[in-house]
C-alpha cells in the first residue's frame, strides 16, 4: 500500500504531492530558504497526509474498485488554501488543504477544553479573540465527482480557464465544471457498438496549456489526436492526428504494444508536446503531424528482450515523462526526464543532445553526494562500472517523475520511496 | 546538471541487438519465427485466461493481448489458410466451475472439475513444448509477418489435421453441447517447428486434450462472460473459423505414423478426439514418459469427485 502511484509539484513548486496505492495523499512542503544555509535550497518535509480514496466494492460486477491514486493535479492558488484534484479508477475528488494557525479563545459559554460552563458561573461577557496555535494542516473534500466513468480513469487535466477539467478513461473523456458534481459532458467516446471490435483504447489526455478549447488524447496504437471543442459537442473527429509511420526494420510482434503511449505532456508554451512509449520519448511539433521532431531512446537495449518483457508483463508498464521547469528564463523546456528499470531515470538535453542515466537508490548514493552517471551495457563487452542488461532489476521501476516548475529540483519515485534531487549549487 | 558523459557507444554493439533482422526465407530462422510466434500465442492465451484478479483487469492490456492474438491468427490463416488451431495453454484449474456443469453434461465427470485430468496430462508436455521466452530472445527476428516463399525449400508450415473418423463424431457431440458458434471451434496453436529433430518430444506431444480444454474454456467464456471482462473478444477472434473449415480441410494420415521424429513433413501436429479415453489412447504412444495413463487418471477422478462434492455441497 505504500507503492507510490503519482507525483506532482504545485504551480509554485513549494508543495509536492504524492499519491499511493493505498489511497493516501502525502504533501511535502519546501522549507523557506534560509539565508545562512545558502548551499542548499529548502528541503521538503511532510506537510499533510490524508486518506483521499477508500477501496470500494462494485456489487454489480463483484469486483473491487482500487483506491490507488492514479493522478493528482493541482489547481492554481487563488487564496490562502490549496486545492488539488485526486482520482482513482472511478471517482475524482477536489480537496482543499488549508492551514490553521490561530484559534479562538475566550468563549463565554465553553471552557477552553470544550466543556460547557455552568451558566450560573458566567458573570461577565467577553469577546473571544484569536490566539496563535501550532500549525495544523487540514484537508477536506470539497467536491466528489463520481459515477461518470465505466472504465478506469487514467488522466485528469485542468483547463486553462481554471473552471473546467477533463477526466479520461479507457474509452471516454468527460468534461466537468469544478463547481458542479452531478453533471459532466462526454466529449470523446471511442467505444465501438460491438465491444468485440475494440482494438484501441485511450491512454492519456491533456488540455492545451493556453487554448481552453483544445486538448489531446493518446491511444494504445501510438497515435495522438488533437481535438477542438468548438467544432462539435462530441469530439469524435479529431482536428489533427499525430502518428509516426512504423520503421519496417524494427517491426516485430510487439510493435503495437511498444508503440502504446503511456503519457503525453504539453510544453509550457503549448507549441510542443512530448509522448512516452515503451522504449522512447518523442517530441512533437503541433504543426507537424506526420512525425515527431525529436526522438530519444530511453532503453533501446530492451528491444531484444521484448518477448521476456511481454511474458513478465513489464512491457505494459506505464512510464511517465516530464519537461523541466516551465517558468525558467533560461533553458526553456530544454530538458526532458523519464524513468526506466533498475531504479534508473534518464534525462535528455534537447539542445546539446546529450543524455544521462542516473540511479535513485539509497545503497548507491549517499545523501548530499553528487549522483554518478550510470551506463547500461547492451551486449557482451562490459566495461567496468557498466551494468549488463541481464542484471537489471525489472521490479525496480521508476514510473513517476516530476520537475519543479521554477528550479532544478526533481522528484523521483521508486516503488516505495520518493527521492528529491537538486542541482548542485556552488 | 548533466554530466559530461561520453557519447553512448551504442553503435558498436548494434550487431548484438538490432542487426538480427532475419530473412523469412531462411530455413532455420523461419523455424524460429514460427516457434516464437507460437510461444507468444501461448503466452497471450495464458495471460487472458489465467488472470483472475479481484479487480477488473486493465482494459488496455486486454485489448493489446487480443490484438496480438488476432494478428497471429491472421498470419496463420494467411499461411495455412483455414487450418484449425488449438489452444495449448493449460487451462486454469478454476474453482468457478458452475458453468462447466451447465454446459457439458456429457463430459460431466471431467469438465465439471477444474480440468485436473487434463492438466495432469498436459503439464509435462506443455512444459516441454512451451519454450521459455528467454530462450527465444537471442533468436529474435524482425520480420514482417507477410512471409514470402520463394519456393518450397522448406515444407509448408505444419498444420493440424482432423484425422480420425471419430473426430467428426466427436465434433458433432460437441456441437450439440455448445451451440454457440464461437465455442464450436477448437483453438490450438501449432507447436511444431520444422526442425523437430531438435525437440522430438516437443513437436508431437500435441496436447490432444487441448481440444477438450478449448471446449470447456470456450463454453465457460460463453456462459459466464466473466463479469469483469466486458469484451468477449477473447472468443471473438475465433469467429472467423467455421466448423466447415475444420471438417473439410485436407486429411492427413500422418497421424497414424507413430514415430514422431521421422515424419517427412516435419512435425505432425495432431488433433485428437475428445473423449477422455481416446485422449489417453492417443497420448500413450506419444508420451515420452512411461506412465500408465489410466491409474493417475483414475486417481484424479476420485480427487475430482471430492472437489465436486466440496463445491456442490458448500
Amino acid at each position: 500500500a505504500d507503492i507510490i502511484s503519482t507525483v506532482e509539484f504545485n504551480h509554485s513548486g513549494e508543495l509536492l504531492a504524492t499519491g499511493d496505492k493505498g489511497g493516501r495523499v502525502v504533501i511535502f512542503q519546501q522549507e523557506q530558504e534560509n539565508k545562512s544555509q545558502s548551499h542548499s535550497r529548502g528541503e521538503y518535509n511532510v506537510y499533510s497526509t490524508f486518506q483521499s480514496h477508500e477501496p470500494e466494492f462494485d456489487y454489480l460486477k463483484s469486483l473491487e474498485i482500487e483506491e490507488k491514486i492514479n493522478k493528482i493535479r493541482w489547481l492554481p492558488q487563488k487564496n490562502a488554501a490549496q486545492f488539488l484534484l485526486s482520482t482513482n479508477d472511478k471517482t475524482i475528488k477536489l480537496w482543499k488543504i488549508s492551514e490553521r494557525d490561530k484559534r479562538p479563545e475566550g468563549y463565554n459559554l465553553k471552557e477552553e477544553d470544550g466543556r460547557y460552563r455552568d451558566p450560573t458561573t458566567v458573570t461577565t461577557l467577553r469577546v473571544p479573540v484569536f490566539r496563535p496555535m501550532d500549525l495544523m494542516v487540514e484537508a477536506s473534500p470539497r467536491r466528489i465527482f463520481a459515477n461518470a466513468h465505466t472504465y478506469h480513469i487514467n488522466s485528469i487535466s485542468i483547463n486553462s480557464d481554471y473552471e473546467t477539467y477533463l477526466s479520461a478513461d479507457d474509452l471516454r473523456i468527460n468534461l466537468w465544471h469544478l463547481e458542479i458534481t452531478d453533471r459532466s459532458f462526454n466529449i470523446v467516446d471511442i467505444k465501438p457498438a460491438n465491444m468485440e471490435e475494440l482494438t484501441e483504447v485511450i491512454t492519456a489526455a491533456e488540455f492545451h496549456p493556453n487554448s481552453c478549447n483544445t486538448f489531446v488524447y493518446s491511444s494504445s496504437k501510438g497515435t495522438i489526436r488533437l481535438c477542438d471543442m468548438r467544432a462539435s459537442a462530441l469530439c469524435d473527429r479529431h482536428s489533427k492526428l499525430f502518428e509516426e509511420p512504423e520503421d519496417p526494420s524494427n517491426r516485430s510482434f510487439f510493435s503495437e504494444i511498444i508503440s502504446s503511449i503511456s503519457d503525453v505532456k504539453f510544453s509550457h508554451s503549448g507549441r510542443y508536446m512530448m509522448t512516452r512509449d515503451y522504449l522512447s520519448v518523442k517530441i512533437w511539433d503541433l504543426n507537424m503531424e506526420n512525425r515527431p521532431v525529436e526522438t530519444y531512446q530511453v532503453h533501446e537495449y530492451l528491444r531484444s528482450k521484448l518477448c521476456s518483457l511481454y511474458e513478465n508483463d513489464c512491457i505494459f508498464d506505464k512510464f511517465e515523462c516530464c519537461w523541466n521547469g516551465s517558468d525558467r528564463q533560461v533553458g526553456f523546456m530544454d530538458i526532458v526526464m523519464t524513468g526506466s528499470y533498475n531504479n534508473f531515470f534518464r534525462m535528455f538535453d534537447r539542445n546539446t543532445k546529450r543524455d544521462i542515466t542516473l540511479e535513485a537508490s539509497r545503497e548507491n548514493n549517499k545523501p548530499r553526494t553528487v549522483l554518478k552517471p550510470r551506463k547500461v551495457c547492451a551486449s557482451g563487452k562490459r566495461k567496468k562500472d557498466e551494468i549488463s542488461v541481464d542484471s537489471l532489476d525489472f521490479n525496480k521501476k521508476i514510473l513517476h517523475t516530476a520537475w519543479h516548475p521554477k528550479e532544478n529540483i526533481i522528484a523521483v519515485a521508486t516503488t516505495n520511496n520518493l527521492y528529491i534531487f537538486q542541482d548542485k549549487t556552488n | 546538471m548533466l554530466g559530461k558523459g561520453g557519447k553512448r557507444k551504442f553503435d558498436e554493439h548494434e550487431d548484438g541487438l538490432e542487426g538480427k533482422v532475419v530473412s523469412p526465407t531462411d530455413g532455420p530462422s523461419k523455424v524460429s519465427y514460427t516457434l516464437q510466434r507460437q510461444t507468444i500465442f501461448n503466452i497471450s492465451l495464458m495471460k487472458l485466461y489465467n488472470h483472475r484478479p479481484l479487480t477488473e483487469p486493465s482494459l488496455q492490456k486486454t485489448v493489446l493481448i487480443n490484438n496480438m492474438l488476432r494478428r497471429i491468427q491472421e498470419e496463420l490463416k494467411q499461411e495455412g489458410s483455414l487450418r484449425p488451431m488449438f489452444m495449448t495453454a493449460s487451462q486454469p484449474a478454476d474453482p468457478l466451475s458452475d458453468n462447466f456443469r451447465e454446459a457439458q453434461p456429457a463430459f460431466s465427470h471431467l469438465t465439471s472439475q477444474p480440468l485436473l485430468p487434463t492438466d495432469f496430462v498436459s503439464t509435462t508436455p506443455l512444459e516441454s513444448c512451451l519454450t521459455p521466452a528467454s530462450l527465444l530472445e537471442d533468436d529474435t527476428f524482425c520480420t514482417s509477418p507477410t512471409v514470402q516463399h520463394d519456393g518450397p525449400t522448406k515444407p509448408p508450415p505444419p498444420a493440424l489435421q482432423p484425422v480420425k473418423d471419430s473426430f467428426s463424431s466427436a465434433l458433432d457431440e460437441i456441437e450439440e453441447l455448445c451451440p454457440a458458434p464461437t465455442s464450436a471451434e477448437a483453438v490450438a496453436a501449432s507447436t511444431a517447428a520444422d526442425d523437430s529433430k531438435d525437440h522430438p518430444s516437443e513437436s508431437n506431444i500435441q496436447k490432444p486434450e487441448g481440444l477438450l480444454e478449448s471446449r470447456t474454456a470456450e463454453s465457460k467464456l460463453m456462459d459466464s462472460l466473466p463479469s469483469n471482462f466486458e469484451i468477449t473478444t477473447s472468443t471473438g477472434f475465433l469467429t472467423d473459423l467455421t466448423l466447415d473449415d475444420i471438417l473439410f480441410a485436407d486429411i492427413d494420415t500422418s497421424m497414424y505414423d507413430f514415430d514422431p521424429c521421422t515424419s517427412a513433413t516435419g512435425a505432425a501436429s495432431k488433433m485428437a478426439p475428445v473423449s477422455a479415453d481416446e485422449l489417453l489412447k492417443t497420448l500413450a504412444p506419444y508420451s515420452s514418459q512411461p506412465v500408465t495413463p489410466n491409474q493417475p487418471f483414475k486417481m484424479d477422478l476420485t480427487e475430482l469427485d471430492h472437489i465436486m462434492e466440496v463445491l456442490v455441497g458448500s
